[in-house]
């Protein structure tokens, strides 16, 4: 099994095509060191970047200038090792959960039989060993995000990137999915970088936490809750922190309208 | 569909039929212009056993229909996917193609009969191929629309999938555009079924369209209907067929209302 490798982002920026001359751009110049194996969360409001500096990590966006390295290798595209999951519906309908799994077992070289033992051994790890057979329909927003992370594993990635997996779940199929993930990482231990816009979840779930602003997007704050896992949600110490992003994302935002 | 699916419409029909009957019964509707259901079924009969003009049975007319249409379904389904896939898939061509698609699309095909007939004679062929001109850019339109509209997290998944170009087309594009492409196949049949009347007007008298005609030159309403009830039918019974074909296709999507 592939160990996570460390994320460099060099001095990232992103300026869309369509973006009229003059306005901020959507990433201006952003440095960031992700270790290996660390689990990083990027938090902001809508439209600081935070999805697009994913993307650009990803491969599935370029940067306008700067690079990314994934294990000190410069990335050029997609693939090679990085495993993306979506907000959501992002798996195959036409596929059942197994052959969702399997899709992405085969395309990094496993036959037939070794990639349908993969799926079953990564449906068993994110607790749907009864779910194979079941097409993405028939499955609940949690059991296709499941599905979806189980995907993502299945190509061995070195990096794992989170794109509000759990954005489009409710408040209580949130919880249940933050533990499973800490469940599943634990056992298959891999660099996160997890976008949401949840403070909350980015304090249970990170390492780390980067928080981003808008116009231009940058980092206005970093910290380490340098807690023990599982977290409880009355932990003083998270309150604390919630209150100290709240501040900053607040800070920013009055500075920017002022 | 099982029988208490099947129930609603049929009394619904049942209904339509006893009011139509009791109608004609009170003297409301003039038989020869507005004959009733139990005229009709009278009629059926005539057509079905010494056939109208005398000869021509009902099966013979049934035959010669569904034959034009399959004909001009099938030549223009077979020519519209692989140029639409084409189309879709390369946003030049579809700049290119797209003004020619929308006049094609507009042209009301009856009103290249004159010309069917300069071109292709008074046999079958200018009958095909209306037929087949009307279900082309029915079907043609809908193809590009499937591959244009195929969900781009679909491909962004595939793409950090480290998935081969190929296999994006083959097995991420086309499974995400079939139940489109099926929907437009199903529209392009009721388009061959809209066609063959007019096609048949011209140089035949068999056929479930000249037959209509026919009826209509000796004031046999009666026969004009059980005419249009067969049409009726038999696309019915197509669009059916279709629809277990997709079943068989798509069982993803099995039991989905389309």
């Amino acid at each position: 099994m592939t160990q996570g490798a460390a994320i460099d982002v060099l001095g990232v920026a992103k300026r869309f095509a369509t973006d009229p001359p003059g306005a901020p751009a959507v990433l201006g110049g952003v440095d960031l060191s992700i270790g290996a194996n660390e689990f990083v969360a990027l938090v902001g409001r809508s439209g600081c970047g935070k999805t697009t500096l994913l993307n650009i990590i990803a491969g599935l966006e370029t940067a306008s200038a700067g690079e990314v390295r994934v294990g000190g290798t410069r990335v050029t595209g997609p693939g090679g090792g990085k495993g993306v999951v979506f907000q959501q519906n992002a798996l195959f309908p036409w596929l059942t959960a197994a052959r969702n799994i399997a899709f992405a077992a085969r395309n990094r070289g496993l036959d037939a039989a070794a990639a349908a033992a993969l799926a079953a051994e990564l449906l068993r790890l994110v607790g749907l060993d009864g779910a194979a057979a079941k097409y993405p329909c028939e499955l609940s927003g949690g059991m296709q995000q499941r599905v979806a992370i189980a995907r993502a594993l299945a190509l061995d990635p070195a990096i794992l990137l989170m794109d509000e997996p759990f954005g489009a779940l409710d408040e209580i199929t949130r919880t249940e999915m933050q533990e499973e993930l800490l469940r599943v990482w634990e056992a298959r231990r891999k660099t996160v970088v997890f976008v949401t816009h949840s403070i909350t979840e980015a304090l249970l779930l990170a390492d780390r936490i980067i928080v981003l602003a808008p116009r231009p997007g940058r980092i206005v704050l970093e910290l380490r809750p340098g807690l023990p896992r599982p977290r409880r949600r009355s932990e003083p110490t998270l309150a604390r922190l919630h209150e100290q992003i709240w501040d900053a994302l607040r800070d920013d935002h009055a500075a920017a309208r002022a | 569909m099982n029988a208490r699916h099947a129930l609603p419409p049929l009394a619904l029909l049942a209904a339509l039929l006893l009011g139509w009957e009791a109608a004609a019964a009170a003297g409301w509707l003039t038989p020869i212009r507005f004959p009733p259901p139990s005229r009709l079924a009278t009629s059926f009969r005539e057509l079905a056993l010494e056939g109208f003009p005398f000869g021509a049975f009902l099966s013979t007319h049934v035959v010669a229909t569904l034959r034009r249409v399959l004909a001009g379904y099938l030549i223009a389904v077979a020519l519209a996917v692989p140029l639409g896939l084409l189309i879709g898939a390369s946003p030049l061509l579809d700049r290119m193609a797209s003004p020619v698609v929308a006049f094609g699309r507009s042209i009301a095909t009856l009103s290249l009969l004159p010309l069917a007939l300069v071109w292709f004679g008074t046999e079958e062929a200018p009958k095909v191929f209306l037929i087949g001109f009307g279900c082309f850019w029915v079907m043609l339109s809908n193809v590009i629309a499937a591959i244009k509209l195929v969900d781009p997290v679909l491909l962004r998944a595939a793409r950090s999938m480290d998935t081969p170009p190929r296999d994006i087309f083959l097995r991420v594009m086309l499974p995400a555009a079939l139940p489109r492409i099926a929907a437009g196949a199903r529209m392009a049949l009721g388009m061959g079924f809209v066609v063959i009347v007019g096609a048949e007007m011209i140089g035949t008298s068999i056929g479930l369209g000249a037959l209509i005609m026919e009826a209509r030159t000796f004031y046999r309403s009666d026969i004009t209907m059980v005419g249009m009830a067969c049409i009726g039918a038999i696309g019915f019974a197509l669009t059916a067929l279709l629809g277990l074909l997709e079943a068989r296709l798509m069982p993803w999507r099995r039991g989905r209302q389309t």
